[in-house]
């Protein structure tokens, strides 16, 4: 039988839930509501006694102290409810959760068909809102853009007039039913353009410049011979979609291994540049790895390893999830931090997580124009920062840091960048941490979560522009609760020595982790058979592909599998063995008993043609852009109280409060610091060892408006950016390391849909030709990255016409270094009245693609470069001087410029600054506002207590360094003019609140 | 036992150590500084898993209650805390090893629930167990006023005239909370008795030290009465929401390099340990 158990609080209580959504709709869309209050409900749909039902009710679900709970509806007056459930077959956490108490409670099973559904109903009440059509209209608008997204979930929307108080919302049960009879499916390749039509029909995204491969593969008359040992002719479909997943731009990264064509219209010069990734990424990594020792593993597996100390190691990596965030912003992003997260517990044999980071780039957040997003990036931010607040937070992994930037073009399609930060020791049971491999005879082991058809072609659909028919299947729900028992489980059978190789399940799903974990022992064989499912009627190539989430794929000997099948059920984490390692050289997969792939993995190591590019580079200056013709203006005072509240540069508390960023107990350097604890630091720093000194520094940067000018740039400033990030909190010269995440718009040059194509390809060539010569010349090897194409989206606009809308060329750039003792730390909020304010490095004028010049609408010409030589020295002094604890603060200028990041250092220590301008070393610069707010790269912000001024500049003598005043007890910021007249002069509360403004109700 | 070189062979630690059982597994996530706070303290701190109670024999290690001397439901989200935050815990426990619970603490041991472990013990009733009841649940903590998860360093009053044996000594400290579900609520009579009968421990304050009268962010939960802690009647089963094992270093702190700049100045040492250990101390203490 099926029963509707409603839960709601008591009357009198407070309902925070109700008024949240109650504030949003204010906010969002200037609906007036008086009330709004949550009734949660679960929908049981098992043989269940009367009895057991009310004992589940009354000991489990039902708070006696602040809840009342019924098996009948609980609403009480309203104007209008919304109901919100799932669809079917949408991840349903506290449904499963709620399945496991029952069964422990009554000692009972659960039968495959019974289960558990959560919903919720919400009581709606305003007067204003009319009974009308309209106000059907203004609540439909609320279920359909606030409480519901109607890719996983649906709703229902009820007048109180036309309610019915004994029937409720009646049952509802989505229960998947596939009356499909599960098949394997033999695809024909008579020709070239059969393939291709069948690839299309079937959306398995083929390159088309693959399809010969492919078919002349299938061709080969030894191919044929062997395959029809097997009763096998034509490629089935569980091979193609192995072969598609395989050579998809996401796991293959076709276009960094690419060959480019570069073209420079403006010297005429003429480069090809094979292969990105060789010559880019790992080239420079390797020489830098022979150079470091602490370099320990990269370039090979699922994150990078690096020496913490002695006996300890980390590991990182970072990802993005934009296009699943993109079209289901919570879950999306939710399932983008918990899937990095398996990269490092993935990686050797396995590492325990200590830190998660996020970046999002979106659409402005009050955008009022015509385009139509799929999600408005109101509604997109609040989704992504939520579903990486439950990954994170649920994980028991602290999130210390990230970012947010607002671009428009960043409204075709948003980024969500999510980074993992493990640790391992350096052996495991005797044997090095980061070597594993596969040997013949070994089993595979899929632990973890089941599959269902969530997630089927997230790879190919991530290598694609997004459209409204982007197919809606690949949008899954991470569930962090399965994942952690995972974790916790996988790290007890790593210390027993039972695990020979780990990898996890994300993009590809089964065949990407078997795929490549059986190129280590050279085959396997797997019955997908054995493969637990979430329902039945998937089909083969389904059950191979699914991207469901919470998987890691395992290789155990067969003398380890009872000892891990006992540690898989301490942690209460379902184990299979679904197959064996061979080295027959093929991958072998039956299904109902017969073989479905007999493939040849050499097939994917050769002969598939390398992706070419055409890129044109026109220098800025041949594109028409100058430096704009500006006078200083009049009111320098209002100047900077507006760049504070600008939505680059303003306040992101709010952020940051819904981050667990301490728990593990490791914290440092938190994000927050100053006296207030609301201004953010330029890194973190985590001691993730309790019982040693020793510190992670942790920092990013992007920077993407440079790339209006010229992606070399960008990436240049965003390396030096992280690079003096790292360092002002104390980083280490000699331990930086990197993970560069690209995402970049479509580079393939098409004359109506991408007639900039070329340009683009040139801003990537010069982006990774950056790339290599900071990292080089800064010396940091690059311990992990990826990169996501296809940063593009179709908006529709106001008259029903579509445009093209593509994000900045974007690097997120992610820095760690390694500190001796965490008590050299140093953060940026000033400390004492009386000591001396000094600023580093040479200001320029520099201000192309500056947050002054767009306050302005301008982008000008002049973007910050870095110049190596003329930095280095003076970041070397800047570690020494923290190394000798002589700097009370320190504080690199990034966006914004001295301006900003003056106010900054005053109003986190809630001491005035006294600056006077003309002492602020720069090359050429007259203008104040110039001198105020250029964003040239390489300079700091640093205050030292006057007992340590002559140690100090001892140690900076011939360097871009001066005194340019004092911190005072004044709560004031005073900025001079040359001359020593005063400029402009303001209180530090009037300095706060305007940065603190346009997010404070947040 | 994971060796993750997280926590060391422990020097802090006599003879005469009391043994902490940390209770771990179900998507309870703050095991590791637990036990390292307890060693810290001077306590034997063993990280166990649940099924360790529950069906130690089956899995090949067997853990018994009978062993310990302290208790400890860590922080976390047990079952992703759907159901209500440390409900489906406390289900778990109460029906599978309630009376083995309530025997340990009559044995006169102690018991520590911080964050989600002190909404698991107002679920299991162990809190506030007036008149000796540990079976009946008389208090909640539910969603935060601000209607989101939040994380925020707090001060906190200490009140000197509780029974609680964990906070001796102490006045005020500061603590960072993270939580979504911690506003602590109960009716006014059962509010009247804990304050009357000495059983609140901690209350959320403002910078001087005195109770925040509900203001936010100082109360950050809308707790009723700024409750942040309370105990037992015994003053030995204490559950409260800020975690003081997450300020075990003196780094911990938001603004110790403020503080950093005072003592280099004044030419004082580093304190080092953080002040949450005190906690930890005074359970050590008591066995003592």
């Amino acid at each position: 039988m099926v029963a509707r158990l409603e839960i709601t609080l008591k009357p009198d209580l407070f309902d925070a839930e109700g008024e949240a959504i109650r504030r949003k709709a204010r906010d969002y869309f200037n609906i007036q509501l008086d009330e709004v209050r949550t009734i949660h409900v679960l929908t049981i749909d098992a043989q269940l006694t009367q009895e057991q039902l009310e004992s589940a009710r009354r000991q489990i679900f039902t708070n006696p102290v602040s809840q009342i709970s019924s098996f009948r509806p609980l609403a009480t007056p309203f104007d209008w409810a919304i109901w919100v459930g799932f669809r079917p077959g949408v991840r349903d956490n506290p449904g499963s959760t709620a399945v496991e108490a029952m069964e422990d409670l009554f000692k009972i099973r659960f039968q495959p068909e019974e289960s558990v559904y959560t919903s919720r109903l919400y009581l709606l009440c305003s007067d204003r809102l009319g009974k009308s059509k309209r106000g059907y209209r203004s609540v439909e608008g609320i279920a359909r853009q606030l409480l519901a997204n109607d890719l996983i979930q649906q709703w229902r929307v009820y007048s109180g007039d036309e309610w019915n108080p004994d029937e409720g919302i009646g049952i509802i049960i989505p229960k998947v039913r596939l009356a499909h009879q599960p098949s394997v499916e033999t695809l024909s390749i008579s020709s070239d353009a059969e393939l291709e039509r069948l690839s299309l029909e079937r959306n398995l995204a083929l390159h088309p410049r693959d399809i010969p491969v492919i078919r002349s593969y299938f061709l080969q008359p030894e191919v044929r011979d062997a395959r029809s040992k097997f009763g096998l002719g034509d490629p089935t479909d569980v091979e193609l979609e192995y072969i598609s997943q395989a050579r998809s731009d996401h796991c293959n990264h076709n276009t960094f291994q690419g060959k480019f064509s570069y073209h420079d219209l403006s010297t005429g010069e003429q480069t090809v540049v094979d292969n990105l990734f060789k010559t880019c990424i790992e080239a420079p990594t390797l020489r830098l790895q022979k150079e470091k020792d602490w370099v320990i593993s990269v370039l090979w597996d699922n994150a990078g390893v690096a020496r913490f100390d002695q006996d300890t190691y980390y590991v990182i990596t970072g990802e993005t999830h934009n296009s699943p965030s993109n079209m289901e912003a919570y879950g999306g992003a939710l399932t983008g931090i918990v899937g990095v997260y398996r990269d490092p517990m993935g990686t050797g044999k396995g590492s325990r997580l200590i830190a998660g980071t996020y970046g999002y780039c979106v659409g402005y957040r009050d955008y009022r124009g015509p385009l139509k997003p799929h999600l408005h990036p109101r509604r997109l931010l609040d989704g992504v920062i939520e579903g990486v607040r439950d990954g994170g937070n649920k994980s028991g992994i602290p999130t210390p840091y990230g970012q947010v930037f607002f671009d428009h073009g960043y409204m075709g399609k948003c980024l969500v960048f999510v980074t993992a930060i493990g640790l391992m020791p350096a052996t495991v049971s005797g044997t090095p941490s980061e070597k594993k491999t596969t040997t013949a005879g070994d089993l595979i082991i899929m632990c973890g979560g089941r599959i269902g058809k969530d997630g089927i072609h997230g790879v190919t659909a991530s290598s694609e522009i997004y459209s409204e028919q982007t197919p809606a299947g690949h949008v899954q729900i991470g569930d962090p609760y399965t994942q952690k028992k995972m974790h916790d489980f996988l790290l007890e059978a790593r210390d027993e020595g039972l695990i020979a190789f780990i990898t996890d399940n994300g993009g590809g799903g089964l065949s990407s982790s078997i795929g490549e974990s059986s190129r280590f022992s050279g085959g396997a064989f797997v019955e997908l058979d054995e493969v637990p499912l979430k329902y039945q009627g998937l089909d083969a190539w389904e059950i191979w592909v699914s991207e469901s989430q919470e998987r890691m794929t395992v290789a155990v000997k067969p003398q380890h599998l009872s000892r891990f099948m006992q540690l898989s059920h301490k942690h209460e984490v379902e184990s299979t063995v679904i197959g064996h390692y061979t080295d027959s050289g093929k991958l072998h997969i039956t299904s109902q008993g017969k073989t479905c792939a007999y493939v040849d993995l050499a097939l994917l190591e050769s002969g598939f043609p390398q992706w070419e590019f055409e890129a044109e580079w026109v220098a800025p200056e041949h594109r028409g852009l100058r430096e704009p013709v500006l006078s200083p203006p009049d009111n320098q005072r209002r100047i900077l109280l507006t760049m504070l509240s600008r939505a680059n540069i303003c306040s992101k508390e709010w952020i940051v409060r819904l981050y667990d960023h301490e728990v593990q107990g490791t914290s440092a350097i938190k994000h927050l610091v100053g006296v207030e604890r609301d201004v953010p630091n330029d890194g973190v720093v985590l001691r993730p060892r309790l019982d040693s000194l020793r510190g992670l520094a942790i920092a990013q940067a992007l920077n993407p408006t440079y790339s209006r000018i010229d992606a070399y740039h960008m990436v240049g400033c965003t390396i030096d950016e992280t690079v003096r990030r790292l360092l002002a909190v104390g980083g280490s010269f000699q331990h930086l390391a990197g993970v560069d995440n690209f995402c970049w718009p479509n580079i393939q040059y098409h004359p109506e849909s991408n007639p900039d194509g070329k340009l683009k390809a040139a801003q990537l060539v010069r982006a990774n030709w950056a790339l290599k010569d900071y990292c080089l010349g800064f010396g940091i090897p690059l311990l992990s990255g990826k990169d996501s194409m296809y940063v593009d989206g179709n908006l529709e606009g106001e008259f029903g016409e579509r445009h093209k809308v593509s994000g900045l060329e974007t690097l997120q750039f992610t820095g760690t270094s390694v500190i001796e003792d965490v008590q050299r730390c140093v953060t940026m909020d000033a400390k004492m009245a009386g000591d001396l304010i000094y600023v580093l490095g040479l200001t320029r004028n520099e201000l192309a693609g500056s947050e002054y010049y767009d306050l302005f609408d301008y982008t000008g010409l002049n973007v910050p470069q870095v110049r190596l030589k003329e930095v280095i020295p003076l970041y070397r002094a800047l570690e020494e001087a923290i190394r000798a604890e002589l700097l009370a603060s320190a504080h690199g200028i990034y966006r914004g410029g001295l301006g900003v990041h003056l106010a900054l250092v005053a109003v986190a220590g809630e001491l005035g600054l006294d600056v006077e301008l003309a002492q602020v070393p720069s090359e050429e610069v007259k203008r104040d506002d110039f001198l105020l707010y250029s964003e040239s790269a390489g300079r700091f912000i640093v205050t030292v207590a006057p007992e340590h001024k002559t140690d100090f500049e001892e140690l900076f003598k011939d360097l871009a360094c001066d005194c340019v005043g004092q911190v005072t007890a004044k709560q004031k910021l005073t900025v001079r003019s040359p001359g020593g007249k005063v400029l402009f002069r303001v209180g530090l509360q009037q300095l706060k609140s305007a940065w603190k403004k346009p997010f404070e109700n947040l | 036992m994971q060796k993750d070189n997280n926590i060391s062979p422990s020097s802090f630690r006599s003879r005469s150590a009391p043994k902490a059982l940390v209770l771990t597994g179900y998507g309870l996530n703050c095991d590791w500084e637990t036990a390292y706070a307890f060693e810290l303290a001077g306590a034997e701190a063993h990280r166990i898993h649940i099924n360790q109670l529950l069906m130690g024999e089956k899995i090949g290690q067997i853990a018994r209650l009978e062993d310990y001397q302290i208790l400890a439901f860590i922080g976390g989200f047990s079952w992703g805390d759907d159901h209500g935050a440390g409900v489906l815990l406390a289900t778990k426990l109460l029906y599978n090893i309630g009376e083995q619970i309530l025997g340990f603490i009559e044995a006169g041991n102690l018991v520590i629930g911080i964050c989600n472990g002190f909404q698991a013990l107002v679920n299991l009733g162990l809190l506030p167990g007036l008149d000796g009841d540990y079976r009946s649940r008389r208090v909640a903590l539910i969603g935060n006023d601000c209607g989101s998860f939040r994380d925020q360093w707090v001060s906190l009053k200490v009140e000197e005239d509780s029974v609680c044996v964990f906070t001796r000594g102490l006045k005020n400290l500061e603590l960072p909370i993270r939580h979504g579900e911690g506003k602590f609520y109960a009716e006014k009579p059962v509010i009247g008795r804990l304050l009357g009968e000495n059983q609140v421990v901690l209350r959320y304050a403002d910078s001087e030290g005195s109770p925040a009268g509900g203001s936010f962010p100082e109360n950050p939960n809308g707790s009723l009465e700024d409750i942040a802690g309370i105990c037992d009647p015994t003053g030995r089963v204490f559950g409260l929401m800020p975690h003081p094992e997450a300020y075990n270093h003196w780094t911990n702190h938001p603004n110790w390099t403020r503080f950093k700049e005072s003592y280099r100045r004044g030419g004082e040492p580093y304190p080092q340990e953080g002040y949450g250990i005190q906690i930890f101390r005074n359970a050590v203490a008591y066995f003592r």
